[in-house]
């Protein structure tokens, strides 16, 4: 069967990015999806801030422009530098920002988190996809501070994503850190060209 | 001696004299006109961008072809490698695969606005008609990349003119707003090239356009303020000189 996604003829059930793990593993390559954290903070330090200058260089030559003239002489390095914070996910975990605000509290009410402004970059075509996120869980004696379900969605949407894995994502981060009854997840986003997708 | 009149105009330094790309053209005399080239409605009416320059996104001349895509794809396929390598992220997984040619037809497509010109967009659609009263298309949807972060503005453009016997076919408008916008633009840059463009074209008694977009750099990066809008605007010929006209059309389009 055909992925769309991918464009290629795959010999299993269409492909989500993900399912080419090993069951075993899928929990924790969704929260972690990341090689050694060390090569992304080497990232992070700008070692790698040359080699995407020279990238955006090749690209505006290649796409007919002159990268001389004034208003793209800066460009390659606000490019590679912009490129860098919509990336920027890569760089964190779910432990850095979730450690110290999971609190004991005896309710079990939902808890509802909506119209969580969500930035995220197609992995497809990397063009910038953006909407809202709207999470809602059921907590069993634990509930986490509101504004880390909004560092959640940060943390996966600032990579190249795809809407149905950022929706798996926050949800099974949030049931890993609070093993809730249960999470919902809704992101709705569009690309800015008139269309909405919706994503649960 | 209309016409005079609205080529004098255009001398004028723009109202906003932040550099934006073309300013520097206005601190040199202004050289003779180019001699005409094949394309019929080339009567360039300002001095500016006359001269190498300015060799891109100010001129119409073309400077891409599908020749030049092709040719180009694998480079910039290469390049999209590189990034996505150097941001820490694995071009072997599967998502990723085709990314970098996916992301390079698609910077093409963003910027397919080189590959136009003008005369090709506009060259049967001018009629003449016996109207003299402003037309105005608003609301026209406009997509562009901007050249400081090569992230994408998205906005709506309002255009009015007032014709002098000439009108032109109403979808021209966006095809013009299409061809500028599909470029590496600065929003100021861009209202003027389609108010130029359309005086070129018309020589009409007046012309009014006006952006107002959404920067997405200023949204997803940087200050990341997510409600906040850009207006820019070119009023020119009888838009800019009288108050009544420039009143009606900005009462308009805001209706």
């Amino acid at each position: 069967m055909a992925c769309r996604a991918a464009g290629e003829e795959l010999p299993r059930p269409c492909c989500n990015g993900y399912s080419e793990l090993a069951p075993a593993d899928m929990r924790r390559a969704l929260v972690q999806e990341r090689p050694e954290k060390h090569s992304r903070e080497e990232a992070a330090e700008g070692g790698e801030l040359p080699a995407l200058e020279d990238a955006y260089l090749s690209i505006l030559e290649g796409l007919g422009e002159n990268p001389a003239r004034q208003g793209l002489l800066q460009t390659p390095r606000r490019a590679a530098k912009a490129m860098q914070f919509l990336t920027k996910g890569y760089q964190e975990t779910i432990e850095d920002i979730l450690n110290d605000a999971i609190f004991d509290e005896d309710h079990n009410e939902m808890v509802i988190v909506k119209d969580i402004d969500m930035f995220s970059l197609c992995e497809h075509h990397l063009v910038p996809f953006f909407g809202k996120v709207h999470i809602g869980y059921l907590p069993i004696k634990k509930v986490v501070g509101l504004s880390k379900l909004a560092r959640i969605v940060e943390i996966f949407s600032r990579r190249l994503q795809v809407q149905e894995r950022l929706t798996r994502q926050i949800a099974l981060a949030i049931t890993e850190a609070l093993k809730p009854a249960g999470v919902a997840v809704i992101v709705e986003a569009s690309k800015g060209q008139g269309d909405t997708k919706y994503q649960e | 001696m209309e016409k005079g009149k609205l080529g004098a105009l255009l001398e004028q330094p723009p109202r906003s004299v932040s550099c934006n790309g073309y300013a520097l053209e206005e601190k040199q005399p202004p050289p003779p006109p180019p001699a005409a080239p094949s394309r019929a409605l080339e009567r360039p009416r300002y001095s500016q961008g006359t001269s190498a320059r300015c060799l891109d996104g100010w001129k119409e001349e073309r400077t891409r072809s599908e020749e030049d895509n092709e040719m180009n794809l694998p480079s910039l396929a290469a390049a999209y490698t590189t990034i996505l390598r150097s941001l820490g992220e694995d071009p072997e997984r599967q998502g990723l695969l085709r990314t970098p040619w996916r992301a390079a037809t698609a910077m093409q497509f963003f910027t397919k606005g080189y590959q136009e010109t003008i005369s090709d967009v506009l060259n049967d659609a001018i009629f003449d008609e016996d109207h003299d009263e402003m037309v105005i298309v608003k609301d026209i949807d406009m997509f562009s990349l901007c050249e400081h972060h090569l992230v994408p503005f998205v906005g709506k453009v309002h255009i009015g003119y007032l014709p002098n016997k000439q009108v032109l076919g109403l979808s021209k408008l966006a095809r013009i707003v299409e061809i500028y916008s599909r470029r590496l633009q600065v929003q100021e840059r861009l209202t003027k090239q389609i108010a130029v463009a359309i005086t070129e074209a018309l020589q009409p008694t007046g012309v009014g356009v006006v952006i107002e977009a959404t920067h997405m750099c200023m949204v997803m990066r940087g200050v990341q303020k997510m409600n906040s809008k850009t207006v820019t605007s070119t009023m020119l010929g009888v838009f800019r000189e009288d108050a009544k006209t420039r009143e009606e059309f900005l009462t308009l389009i805001r209706s």
